[in-house]
């Protein structure tokens, strides 16, 4: 009660009516909720305030040891983006490549709207989606540092000065104007033009300036066989021989699978008449010649001879065939009364050629009349060609000339004379100014001495795309476009026309050829498409009107582009009759005296191509040589004058001495020197400057066949390095004879023995047994298999491979260390004895094992195998212990002993913009790394990445490696070997499927199918 | 007249001295000034030390293409270099470990110094594993260290057994090595007056103070480290012959190469030992404790283990012609008459012509004979691994890419720079640590053990 | 001195066998904690001590063991199980190939515990400060004396009748061993100026020498990591072209595989006269078709093409897709709208292939269909 009383004071309303509340509130300092659940008790020992040391502590160390990302540059998108680029995909223009007057029709593939790489157009009918190793290389030159990026003026000697396009066309309009004036003649010099628009622009020129005079020429042209056609048959179209449809093919100093002609076509087609699974049409090709050719090596019967026998050779051939047919063909008289005197049975003992091998060969070319053919190279005398002419047409060989597509010639060839009447005239005066259009005659005809007399001339201009010794030489040197840059058309072919199109905006200040001569004729201001608008005019005009069908030449024209080239409507004139009226062989022959043989290089052909260092790098088809020429002799002639290897000696034909290091080369006709050309190059960059020699002034201005002369040969005693890329073991060393046939490398038969056989290479097979059970595999195992009666040895996959896979060159010394970088290499093995060899090439790249051997040994499983059976490395785990390489029985694998990049020739390959060429899809490898052939595992991925995109089941079929898209031979097949119906795995189960070192059992992936040569006898 | 079992055999150290001149004797080389002779050797080693720094800078840097190494021949100086030295250690371990197994005594006076070569040895042998490679920054890829790739080394491949085998045999050597040294080092300790040895000293023995409960464990511990130095010694050179016997190269497929190898380096290894002890014995006055008797025993052992590798040469060749593999055969073949016949020939003059010569007791104890022996044994090791790794390489299975290899100035200067590291680490062991081993001499002298019967 | 605890009285002998007798009078004494220290291993003398052999034994075999155990284990986990991988065509799981490893690693495990095991389990190492070191005792012991000492916590311990003991066991000589307190005053303190400088300039140091090594040294020439390779990956810019673009447009007027420019520019009449839709309306078609138009046309159309979008009102409302006009015109006409864009809508033909345009229309047809059916589809 007391309690009530008690009086109660209160501080606030709130107090008064809710007292116990507040009484609650005033309890606890801290509202309701801020400090329940903290539990001091259960806090951490460390304080705050440690704690925040630590972590200060603790961060300074981190911002110490983080690593502070390298800069990776900035992304630079596409402002609008191209419909038909999508960024990380390629690209595909058909286009066309002029190199070699050759106007090939190529797929350049681009990445981002840069070419990266050039395969054939596959849907041309000649080339069918192959190209040469020339075009696989061009690409190069595209991106080549050296390559000339502004117009130049000659200040003084050999100094030269950038100058404006405007000033530099002025001085050269004034020039030519004065030249018309004085009416002194404007020298037009060019390779021959085989583009009909190019040809309007020329004739535009001459119009405008009459007094030019065009010399046109091509190394290696083929004028004496077009006079030779002209004799026998009035025409100078020649047609393309249907080589698949021959039986028998008989081959005179022709390297037609190499380079004589439409190698290309005539590769392909060969390699059809060499199809194990039509025995019917298997072909036999016979080769008569001095040099060892790559033909020659695919010879099923080789028959030495010097190339100036040849003439007494058809001659006596002639006389036999004659003797053993009545031909109707009317020959005449003189003719026929001088090859009374050639008897084949005595030239076959005078040249000590075997006797069995000549019958054969003439029951074959009388038994197969109609089916054989018999062709002429190209470097032979008009006689040579005449003769082969009417051989053809007495044998009715003339079946296989194909008249659907004969080889068009636009413009005529000019003579050596006609350049000798040149140099005349500039020494007289008479010559106001020359224009090199694209061209390198200083080099081309260093026998004519141009540099001695260019100075003389009051306007020298070289339109040229990269440096030469003729644009040294000149007051203007005016950088063009490299093909890959240019618009034109070509036509080569009666029946079809190419379309050129860039696949890349200019990349430097330079301007196509012809729209240069538009604004010297015109005087128009130049613009980039001016070319363009005349090709598409002249298309519209002259083209398009050939095919009255279609309405909208838009679509034509996108068309035309699109496919890269057009096929004419052409008026077969059928084949004309046979007309030679008179014929007379002049006679040259000495015998005793030594004979020069020129021959144009595999790879750099005429040297246009000498500062493509791909080209110097990949090994010589025969010799294995890299970087060099040489001068090629027979081991008995070298024992004959006692020389040896890398002996240098001076070669004279009487003008010029030229030294040049010997190579022994077995297989080569005696008192024979064969050399070739596309070296020796002064001025072309920094690859090409100065490697080789320089052969060109050998050729002899006054023979029949300038290339066939005879000279004198004197040893210096000096000594030069020739590198080989394999190591060539000599042939009567019995220590280390044949150890490709002992060891079951190389597997050959003979067809009559495939005939009787047919299990002569798998009877052979060890069988093998393997302790652990081995890896299974689904869906897709990838596998390749090489046939070996197609593969011709043309070395095209290596640079195919080298472009798709950022190979470096490593160059001569790197080399001759054994350290040549190339994934892909074709091995070549003589046997038989240094005379009469037999030459087998085998293409050898990663056999992808199933029981790999080098993922065995790699400690850091760098290498190791996926699960669609490719052996793979991931180059950036590799350490580089190189024991991989070391246990690999193929000795495939390739290690960067140096960053060649940097090492090879002062860090060239790093100068921008190589780094274009590389491909984005391929890593670039560093040094100390392992790397080998990969299957073109890019190319793999990205087809198995459109299929999943599209929701199919990926079976492998439509990948293609780079080396197989490049054979021309079609020899390489790659494909799903688990897919019973895929081309690869019916190969390795044909009966000439064997691998290479079976027996040791590591289950090779590359098959490889053993050539048949087509002899008579039943063992090689 | 003692019943001990070990008198039947002479005496290890000549003369009767007292257990504490063996203390004067042995810490002499320790607290004198050092002589000449010592600075001008160790001058030469270091500046063949030098020689291969700088080789080895430059490889670093231009990368290994200086090298004379190429396509087929991935291997050259490198990887002889490495089984050269790894060679050379086994005969420390064989002294220290087997020898003490067997209890022969006569090992005592050189165990110390051998264990020490060992280390050393595998010093120079561990450095061409890391520097061989491509990449060498990237060595750490060879150790299964978990990463962000999820990535591990490869247990197939002998090379990464190697990195365990010389990883494990290093450091059980210097392990046993070091617990051998802990009893000398605290005598010292107790004998030094200088401060900082002193403190040095006393770090190293960890306190250790002699005591019999002590030794109780100590001997049981050296008895169990022997036990495993054994079999350790012997799987390390099995495994380095693994890298050459586990591929497929005809040459190194080859199964007798295991104990080949083994028998090979223990050849090698005593000559190195005899060769170094033979110096050091001379320059540092100790003749009585490495006796003549016990350099005597060595070219024994040198003699029987040349005669194994004679015997494993032959039967190389009879097995290549047994096999009916003409690839093989050739393989032989041109070992002997190939390209690279000289080295072959030197190989086998050295190793088993001339060894012959230890059959004569005479030659056996004349210092100068045997020291050249010794030499040219060495020599004839080195060019076994020469030949077995490169003529194999250089000419395999095919012709096409048969190959040459020219060693370049670099891979002689690391060479050089390797016996540089060698000598130098040999130097300065005898400048600063007790050569012999203090203790085990003084328990096996004459007396120092009680007259009624050590029971062992 | 006097406050200097006792730890022990040592003697000296200079004959082992002396030592040997002296050794069993002690345990006859009954002295337990002593000790002899001898130069070198003295057989017999732990036997006469009455030590136990070394258990030492055990532990190697314990952690020999284990090692190999473990290098097994973690091997097949690594090969079977972690991150299998086909190496030469050889199973996964292959002992033969694990042996060596794990035979080293038990010799490694096993010598290098034993030892660990000894020095600082059993013995206690690392101990310099122990009482007997620099003492006289231990210099002699070290050299050719052999010495016992009794050790002051024994029971039986009397300082003066040990020293007698000794003497009567024919000690040469006779040492008291103290403990060293001096020592244990003047101990280092951790919060020492010195200390505390030397432990900041080390970790500036380490921070320095760490930074320097992972962010410049292993960038430098020769390291290389591949990080920079030298091509042009997409969207990278180069030095070669002044616009510094990586990615070139294709040249004007060219044609690439595949991509026949759009015949009619700016002609939707002819287009929808000329263009027939290539596709046949199947299932995957209509998919591609609807996920197409989801993405580009739906934001401004509707999902349902009713032109009610997300976007409705923020750009000029799109036109419904259900509109007579639309539903009549030619597929032609619909696919030229798309590709060329009308009014404010742009064209698709950059992100849209030609197959995917006509897709969507496709797809549009089956829009417009669902909204106003055909007799066939009631049906």
């Amino acid at each position: 009660m007391s309690q009530d009383n008690i009086r109660k004071y209160w501080k606030s309303l709130r107090d008064y009516y809710n007292p116990e509340e507040l009484k609650k509130l005033k309890e606890d300092e801290f509202l309701e909720g801020t400090i329940d659940n903290v539990d001091l008790a259960g806090m951490p020992p460390i304080s705050r305030r440690r704690f925040l040391a630590l972590l200060s502590a603790s961060s300074a160390f981190a911002f110490a040891a983080c690593s502070n990302f390298k800069d990776k540059g900035e992304i630079v998108p596409y402002n609008k983006q191209p419909e038909e680029i999508i960024i990380g995909n390629a690209n595909y223009y058909a286009s066309s490549l002029n190199c070699c007057q050759n106007g090939c029709s190529v797929l350049v593939k681009t990445r981002e709207g840069r070419p990266i790489k050039i395969d054939g157009n596959p849907d041309h009918p000649v080339n069918q989606g192959k190209i040469c190793i020339r075009g696989q290389a061009s690409i190069l030159n595209l991106y080549d540092p050296d390559r000339l990026k502004s117009p130049q003026q000659k200040v003084s000697n050999r100094q030269f000065a950038p100058v404006s396009w405007k000033e530099a066309n002025k001085s050269v309009t004034d020039a030519l104007n004065r030249a018309t004036e004085q009416n002194k003649e404007i020298a037009f010099i060019s390779n021959k033009v085989n583009s009909p628009t190019t040809l309007l622009i020329l004739n535009e020129f001459k119009q405008k300036y009459p007094t030019t005079k065009f010399y046109f020429y091509s190394n290696f042209s083929n004028r004496t066989k077009i006079e030779a056609w002209k004799e026998v048959y009035g025409i100078a179209t020649i047609p393309s021989i249907k080589l698949n449809k021959a039986k028998i093919i008989l081959s005179l100093e022709s390297d037609f699978l190499n380079t004589d002609g439409d190698v290309i076509e005539q590769v392909r087609q060969f390699a059809e008449t060499r199809n194990v699974n039509d025995l019917k049409n298997f072909s036999r090709l016979y080769v008569v010649e001095g040099n060892l050719t790559l033909t020659g090596t695919n010879a099923d019967y080789r028959l030495k001879l010097r190339p100036d026998y040849q003439k007494d050779f058809l001659l006596s051939l002639l006389n036999e065939i004659l003797r053993r047919t009545n031909s109707k063909v009317n020959l005449p008289v003189e003719l026929v009364n001088q090859i009374k005197s050639y008897d084949l049975n005595s030239f076959v003992l005078k040249h000590q050629l075997s006797k069995e091998v000549v019958s054969t060969l003439v029951d074959d070319l009388l038994n197969n009349q109609g089916k054989s053919i018999i062709i002429c190279g190209d470097r032979l005398g008009k006689d040579e060609h005449v003769l082969t002419l009417i051989l053809n047409e007495i044998l009715s060989n003339t079946q296989l000339y194909d008249f659907n597509s004969t080889y068009v010639n636009l413009v005529e060839e000019s003579s050596i004379q006609d350049f000798e009447s040149l140099v005349q005239k500039i020494n007289q005066g008479q010559v106001g100014a020359v224009i090199n259009f694209d061209c390198n005659p200083v080099y081309d005809f260093s026998f004519l001495r141009l540099s001695d007399v260019f100075n003389k001339v009051s306007l020298v201009v070289t339109l040229t795309e990269q440096k030469s010794e003729t644009a040294t030489l000149s007051n203007f040197i005016l950088p063009i476009h490299n093909e890959l840059e240019s618009w034109n058309d070509f036509q080569v072919r009666n029946n079809i026309l190419n379309l050129q199109q860039p696949v890349i905006a200019p990349m430097y200040d330079t301007r196509q050829k012809e729209s240069v001569l538009i604004t010297w004729t015109t005087g128009e201001v130049y613009y980039e498409t001016i070319y363009q608008r005349k090709l598409r005019s002249r298309w519209k005009n002259e083209v398009f009107s050939q095919f009255s069908s279609l309405d909208n030449f838009d679509t034509f024209w996108y068309a035309s582009l699109h496919d890269g080239f057009v096929n004419l409507p052409v008026k077969n004139s059928g084949k004309p009759s046979f007309a030679l009226k008179s014929f007379g062989v002049s006679d040259e022959r000495k015998q005793d005296e030594i004979l020069l043989s020129i021959h144009p290089h595999p790879y750099l052909y005429d040297g246009k191509f000498g500062n493509n260092g791909w080209l110097h790098e990949v090994p010589h088809p025969i010799s294995k040589i890299v970087w060099d020429n040489y001068a090629a002799i027979s081991p008995k002639t070298a024992k004959q004058l006692n020389l040896k290897n890398g002996d240098l000696v001076q070669v004279s034909n009487g003008k010029f001495n030229i030294e040049l290091p010997v190579f022994v080369q077995a297989g080569l006709a005696d008192n024979l020197i064969c050399v070739e050309t596309g070296y020796g190059r002064e001025e072309c960059g920094e690859i090409g400057k100065g490697i080789g020699f320089n052969v060109q002034f050998l050729i002899n201005k006054n023979s029949s066949s300038p290339y066939n002369s005879y000279v004198s040969v004197k040893k210096t005693g000096k000594e030069y390095n020739l590198v080989t890329a394999q190591e060539h073991h000599s042939l009567d060393d019995t220590f280390v004879k044949d150890f490709h046939r002992k060891r079951r490398i190389i597997q050959e038969g003979t067809l009559l023995q495939f005939e009787k056989d047919p299990d002569f290479i798998q009877r052979e097979r060890p069988e093998l047994l393997s302790i652990v059970h081995e890896v299974k595999y689904e869906g897709v195992k990838w596998a390749m298999a090489i046939d070996m009666n197609k593969c011709i040895g043309c070395n095209a996959c290596v640079v195919s491979c080298v472009a798709e896979n950022n190979i470096p060159m490593v160059g001569k010394d790197q080399v001759e260390k054994g350290r040549e970088m190339h994934w892909m290499r074709i091995d070549t093995y003589y046997s038989g004895t240094p005379d009469e060899v037999v030459v087998s090439n085998q293409p050898m790249l990663c056999q992808h094992c199933d029981n790999a051997p080098c993922e065995n040994v790699c400690p850091v499983s760098a290498t190791n195998h996926s699960p669609d059976g490719l052996n793979q490395m991931a180059y950036n785990r590799c350490v580089g212990t190189r024991y991989c390489s070391n246990n690999c029985p193929y000795k495939v694998r390739r290690f960067n002993f140096f960053d060649f990049r940097s090492y090879f020739n002062n860090e060239y390959q790093y100068q921008e913009p190589l780094n274009f060429l590389n491909n984005p899809e391929v890593t670039v490898r560093s040094r100390g790394v392992m790397e080998k052939c990969t299957f073109c595992v890019q190319r793999i991925m990205e087809a198995r990445q459109k299929a999943i995109e599209q929701g199919k089941e990926f079976d492998g079929s439509g990948v293609k490696t780079a080396c197989q898209e490049a054979c021309p031979s079609n020899a390489i097949v790659f494909g799903n070997m688990l897919d019973k119906n895929s081309e690869v795995s019916k190969l390795r189960n044909h009966k000439l499927a064997y691998y290479v070192l079976e027996e040791t059992n590591v289950k090779p992936n590359v098959t490889y199918i053993a050539k048949l040569r087509n002899i008579n006898s039943e063992s090689v | 007249m003692r019943t001990i079992d070990y008198t039947i055999e002479p005496p290890v150290v000549e003369g009767k001295p007292s257990l504490s001149s063996i203390n004067e004797d042995i810490a002499r080389p320790l607290e004198t000034k050092p002589t000449k002779g010592w600075y001008i050797a160790i001058s030469i080693s270091l500046t063949m030390l030098l020689i291969g720094a700088v080789s080895l800078a430059i490889t670093f840097i231009e990368g290994i293409g200086v090298w004379g190494l190429n396509q087929p021949v991935g291997w050259g100086f490198d990887i002889v270099n490495f089984v050269f030295w790894v060679g050379i250690g086994h005969a420390g371990t064989l002294i220290s470990a087997i020898l003490f197994l067997l209890r022969q005594r006569w090992r005592t006076s050189i165990a110390r110094f051998a264990e020490a070569m060992t280390i050393f040895a595998v010093m120079c042998a561990g450095l061409f594993p890391a520097i061989h490679t491509g990449r060498p920054w990237l060595d750490g890829y060879l150790l299964p260290y978990p990463n962000q790739h999820a990535l591990w080394v490869n247990f197939t491949s002998p090379l990464l057994w190697d990195v365990f085998a010389v990883s494990t045999y290093f450091t059980v050597s210097l392990v046993f090595w070091y617990i051998g040294l802990i009893p000398d080092l605290a005598t010292l300790r107790d004998r030094t007056t200088n401060k900082i040895k002193k403190v040095i000293y006393s770090i190293l023995s960890l306190g250790w103070r002699h005591s019999t409960k002590h030794w109780n464990h100590y001997e049981m511990a050296y008895l169990i480290l022997a036990g495993f130095a054994t079999p350790l010694v012997l799987s390390v050179h099995t495994i380095v012959s693994f890298d050459f016997a586990v591929s497929i190269m005809p040459g190194w497929h080859t199964t007798i190469f295991p104990p080949y190898f083994v028998a090979g380096a223990v050849f090698s290894g005593f000559a190195m030992v005899q060769n170094v002890l033979i110096i050091i014995r001379k320059v540092f006055k100790i003749e009585h404790i490495i006796t003549l008797d016990t350099l005597e025993k060595m070219n024994k052992v040198m003699l029987a283990t040349g005669m194994m590798v004679g015997y494993a040469y032959a039967m190389e060749f009879f097995i290549a012609w047994y096999s009916g593999n003409q690839i093989e055969q050739f393989v032989f073949l041109n070992r002997a008459l190939g390209p690279y016949a000289w080295s072959y020939w030197i190989m086998v003059s050295c190793n088993v012509l001339f060894t012959q010569l230890f059959w004569f007791r005479k030659i056996r104890r004349s210092i100068p004979v045997m020291f050249v022996i010794g030499v040219l044994v060495n020599v004839g090791m080195w060019f076994e691994r020469f030949v077995i790794v490169v003529t194999s390489l250089s000419r395999d299975y095919l012709p096409s890419s048969w190959g040459m290899y020219i060693p370049s100035i670099y891979d002689i200067g690391i060479l050089i720079g390797s016996f540089g590291l060698f000598f130098t680490l040999i130097f300065l062991f005898i400048r600063t640590l007790p050569v012999v081993s203090i203790a085990e001499v003084k328990a096996v002298l004459p007396n120092s053990q009680p007259s009624h019967g050590g029971n062992h | 001195m006097e406050n200097k605890p006792l730890y022990s009285v040592a003697a000296t002998f200079n004959d082992v066998n002396k030592t040997l007798a002296a050794v069993q009078k002690i345990n006859e004494a009954g002295y337990k904690n002593y000790d002899v220290h001898t130069p070198y291993p003295v057989h017999g003398l732990p036997h006469a001590m009455r030590l136990k052999s070394s258990k030492l034994g055990w532990v190697t075999l314990i952690f020999g063991f284990s090692g190999a155990l473990f290098a097994f284990l973690f091997m097949y986990w690594v090969n079977v199980i972690d991150y299998p991988l086909i190496v030469g065509g050889k199973p996964f799981y292959q002992l033969p190939a694990y042996i060596p490893v794990m035979f080293e690693v038990t010799v490694l495990s096993a010598a290098v515990f034993t030892v660990v095991w000894m020095l600082f389990i059993i013995f206690k190492f690392p101990n310099n400060s122990h009482p007997l070191i620099d003492t006289e005792y231990m210099k002699r012991v070290s050299v050719d004396r052999f010495g016992i000492s009794i050790q002051a916590n024994d029971d039986l311990f009397e300082l003066n009748k040990v020293k007698e003991f000794f003497k009567n066991l024919g000690a040469e000589e006779v040492f008291e061993i103290y403990y060293k307190i001096d020592e244990l005053k003047d101990k280092p303190k951790i919060f020492d100026k010195k200390f505390i400088s030397f432990l900041a300039l080390t970790s500036i140091v380490v921070s320095a020498i760490t930074y320097f090594v992972l962010n410049q040294l292993l960038f430098m020439s020769p390291f290389n990591w591949m990080h920079e390779q030298f091509r042009l990956n997409p969207q990278k810019a180069t030095t070669v072209f002044k616009d510094g673009f990586g990615m070139r447009n294709p040249v004007e007027g060219t044609v690439a595989r595949g991509y026949l420019p759009y015949p009619f520019k700016g002609k939707p009449a002819d287009a929808e006269m000329k263009l027939v839709n290539p596709l046949i309306p199947t299932k995957q078609v209509l998919e591609l078709g609807k996920e197409k138009y989801l993405t580009f046309c739906s934001p401004c159309h509707g999902n349902f093409g009713f032109g009610d979008s997300r976007l409705r009102g923020q750009f000029p409302n799109p036109p419904t897709l259900h509109s007579d006009r639309l539903r009549n015109m030619k597929d032609g006409g619909l696919f030229h709208i798309i590709t060329e864009g009308q009014n404010v809508m742009p064209g698709y033909a950059s992100q849209l292939t030609t197959d995917e345009r006509w897709a969507i229309v496709h797809y549009i047809r089956v829009l417009q269909r669902s909204v106003n059916p055909k007799e066939s589809d009631l049906r």
